[in-house]
């Protein structure tokens, strides 16, 4: 994403979410609608054990500030 | 496998519509690659919903589908379930959470639909990849192995047998009872313990 | 539990233990050893005469703790279910050194068997429930400040509870075991082994506050001039009905002091205790009878072992492992198996049954269909590019992968190669091997590595 004049520099976060733990609960910040920024990105994943280092460098290297692998 | 897909953008009442534009949505999506019927409802686990899926398939000869709306946790299997009856296979099917992990956790409109879309189309070029999946039956034995035959294991074993099934109760020791063969009386009834 | 052993669809194996365990839910195959017993149970009437007649009769119970004797060809204890007698090979004369015989001439359905074997079973299972229980907490190795056990009258919770019952070794009256005397008074201690990282377990055992409370109340009870000290931390008395069986122990008259004792020894036949008054900053020294430790509870002897055996895991503390604490508490990460009482962790008798019936649920939510649908989103091995290193083997929680021979042809040759074999009924679809594998021969359906790179792009673009 390009970072536009006039709005304040907003990072692209790409969050791994084990679908078990961390994508339940942010459906349930969701439930209680617990704000946060619009930036973050999550993608389901079946558990974090699934998560190979490669697709954490491919986010970065694709233009994600951050990437989050939570399970 | 043909690349056909339809894109159903849930505006759940105003759980999402609120926050989200979902028409825009919608014609964002038809310029995303490979799709090529998309639209918002109402609600889309309704059963006029689900029917506009299963009416589109026919109707547009889609080979995979998207819907956007509350989480995959909720209704991927509601979903699933209409697109098998719409004549796919039930595993050529994405969800994009745009309620849980979107309008309820966001307020700016903008970034919201931006993000929304995001959404669609990181589950459009998912449901690309996707092959059709089979499922598989096994046989059951219903017959239980209760492991330890303590007040655990007899309860347990009493109530499946109770319900009509076959229990085998293996207890290392001579005796069933436990440490509750042991015990005098018990808190809080002062009942004996056999 | 008569009822267990008269219920028509109960099979009891006692004296038995599961050795291995293959298959997957539904459908496992399960190897049970049964111990040799030396006495026909289908025979025997448990008439009894074998364990009357029995010359051999100074064995320490330990069903009594120690605290009473039994003979070499015993019932476990009188109330036995199935109420058969079995002969202890570690002392029967007969068996030891061909010396004896006599049970075999006394009983009167020719049931004694000198030379019974143990015997291998293997059984088809559909769902397995642990309920393997605890042990209590060998205090003994660990609390050099309590005597290390060679106080006669120092001794644990159980111990009591065999005093007190009116079957155990004094009939019910509460006696100290070195000389028998009724004590003036008795000291309980509390946490032993329990809340103590040091010398024992970091987590609390639940039930010794209340076990307590009821002991101390049954000693005001059957001996109201006895004197009752209970030295805690904490009481905990959180359950139904609880506080007030609490409160029902202190009006009875027990001297709750909140302290931890420090050091118990002997002053003539008398222990003494040091300990603080925390709650008036005071040290205190207190002068018993008789002491008795609420040890902690632990795991059964071989539950990790066992949990290996039948495939899932154990905790910190080795007790098993449930697939989550809130949402699956009776199930395990191995489907088809699921958790009864305290082998999951410390409980009283109300938790441990309600557990129980919901393991029991559980078994029958599975029995109640016909055949399972296997989850289609698992993991695959491409043969071709398998390279048999067996690195996924063992990432797997779910014991899923095997290494199989394949045959195949090459250069017109005949050869075997070894591969990784997924099992599509043991299979999760958590996808821990597919980072484990070198050569990307596994895929997970419905994650592959494509379609989660896909996502990335799709996101990051
Ligand atoms: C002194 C004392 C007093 C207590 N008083 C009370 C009270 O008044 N009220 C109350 O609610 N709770 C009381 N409790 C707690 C109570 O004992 C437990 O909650 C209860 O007994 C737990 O039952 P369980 O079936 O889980 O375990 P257990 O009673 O330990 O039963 C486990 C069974 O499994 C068998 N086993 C173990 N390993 C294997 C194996 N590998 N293969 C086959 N079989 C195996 C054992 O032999 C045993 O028969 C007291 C506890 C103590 C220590
Ligand atoms: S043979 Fe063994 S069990 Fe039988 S009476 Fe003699 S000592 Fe007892
Ligand atoms: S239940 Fe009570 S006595 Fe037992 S460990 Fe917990 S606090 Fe200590
Ligand atoms: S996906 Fe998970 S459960 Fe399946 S074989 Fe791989 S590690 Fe085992």
């Amino acid at each position: 994403m390009s970072i536009e004049e006039n709005k304040e520099y907003t990072p692209k976060i790409i969050v791994f979410a084990c679908n078990w733990c961390t994508y339940a609960a942010a459906d349930l910040a969701g439930l209680n609608h617990l704000e946060y920024p619009a930036s973050v990105r999550i993608i389901r994943t079946p558990c974090s054990g699934r998560m190979d280092p490669n697709l954490v460098l491919r986010a970065f290297n694709r233009g994600a500030d951050g990437v989050l692998l939570s399970g | 496998m043909k690349r056909r897909v339809g894109v159903f953008v849930c505006e759940c009442g105003t759980n999402i519509a609120s926050v989200v534009d979902t028409e825009k949505v919608a014609a964002a999506a038809k310029n995303m690659p490979g799709v090529i019927f998309a639209t918002n409802y109402k609600y889309m686990c309704s059963d006029p919903g689900q029917e506009l899926i299963k009416n589109a398939i026919k109707e547009h000869g889609l080979q995979q589908v998207v819907v956007a709306s509350c989480s995959p946790r909720m209704h991927e299997k509601t979903f699933r379930k209409a697109v098998e009856d719409g004549g796919l296979n039930p595993y050529m099917f994405e969800m994009a959470n745009i309620r849980e992990q979107n309008s309820w956790v966001h307020k700016d409109r903008e970034e919201a639909t931006q993000k929304a879309e995001d959404l669609v189309r990181m589950a459009v070029s998912k449901v690309l990849k996707h092959k059709p999946l089979k499922i598989a039956t096994i046989p059951i034995t219903k017959r239980a192995l209760v492991i330890g035959g303590g007040i655990a294991g007899m309860q347990t074993a009493l109530d499946i047998a109770e319900a009509g099934h076959k229990v085998l109760l293996v207890e290392k020791e001579a005796s069933i009872g436990g440490k509750m063969s042991q015990i005098d009386k018990t808190f809080p009834t002062m009942d004996c313990a056999a | 539990m008569v009822a267990v052993a008269q219920h028509p669809n109960i099979q009891l194996m006692t004296m038995a233990e599961v050795v291995n365990v293959d298959g997957y839910i539904g459908n496992f195959k399960v190897t049970i050893k049964k111990r040799a017993k030396y006495v026909d149970w289908d025979l025997c009437t448990g008439c009894g005469t074998c364990m009357e007649k029995c010359p051999t009769k100074k064995i320490p119970d330990a069903f009594e703790m120690e605290m009473g004797q039994t003979t070499a060809v015993r019932f476990l204890y009188p109330q036995a279910v199935p109420g058969k007698p079995f002969i202890d090979a570690e002392h029967c004369t007969k068996l030891l050194n061909g010396k004896c015989g006599v049970c075999e001439k006394v009983c009167p359905t020719k049931a004694i068997r000198y030379d019974d074997k143990d015997e291998i079973v293997t059984e088809d299972i559909g769902a397995i429930v642990m309920a393997t229980g605890y042990d209590l907490f060998e205090w003994e190795k660990a609390y050099g400040e309590y005597g290390y056990g060679m106080y006669p009258d120092v001794v644990t919770s159980l111990h009591f509870e065999r005093l007190s019952s009116s079957s155990g070794p004094t009939g019910g009256k509460i006696q100290r075991p070195s000389d028998g005397k009724i004590p003036d008074s008795v000291a309980f201690i509390k946490c032993v082994g329990s809340r103590d990282d040091t010398k024992g377990k970091s987590y609390c055992s639940r039930a010794c506050c209340m076990y307590t409370a009821k002991h101390a109340y049954q000693l005001k009870d059957k001996h109201p001039d006895s004197d009752a000290y209970v030295f805690y931390m904490d009481v905990r008395a959180t359950g139904k009905g609880y506080e007030e069986f609490y409160m029902r122990s202190q009006k009875a008259g027990a001297k709750y002091i909140r302290g931890r004792v420090s050091k118990i020894y002997p002053k003539g036949d008398k222990l003494v205790l040091k300990t603080e008054d925390t709650l008036l900053s005071k040290p205190m020294e207190v002068e018993v009878d008789m002491v008795v430790l609420a040890t902690a509870m632990v795991p059964a002897e071989g539950a990790k072992d066992l949990a290996k055996i039948v495939g899932f895991t154990t905790d910190k503390d080795g007790f098993f492992q449930e697939a989550h604490p809130k949402l699956q508490p009776v199930e395990t990460f191995s489907a088809g198996v699921y958790l009864a009482g305290t082998c999951q962790g410390p409980k009283d008798i109300p938790d441990t049954v309600a557990q129980a019936s919901a393991a029991a649920v559980k078994v029958l939510g599975l029995f109640a269909k016909n055949e399972l649908a296997t989850e289609p989103m698992i993991s695959e091995v491409d043969y071709n590019k398998c390279s048999g290193c067996e690195f996924c083997v063992p990432i797997c929680p779910y014991k899923a992968i095997s290494i199989k021979q394949l045959a195949e042809r090459y250069h017109g040759q005949q050869i075997n190669r070894r591969v990784a074999d997924i099992n599509p009924s043991l299979c999760q679809g958590c996808g821990a091997c597919l980072p484990a594998c070198r050569t990307t021969a596994i895929t997970l359906k419905g994650f592959t590595d494509e379609q989660l790179v896909a996502e990335v792009d799709a996101l990051c673009l």
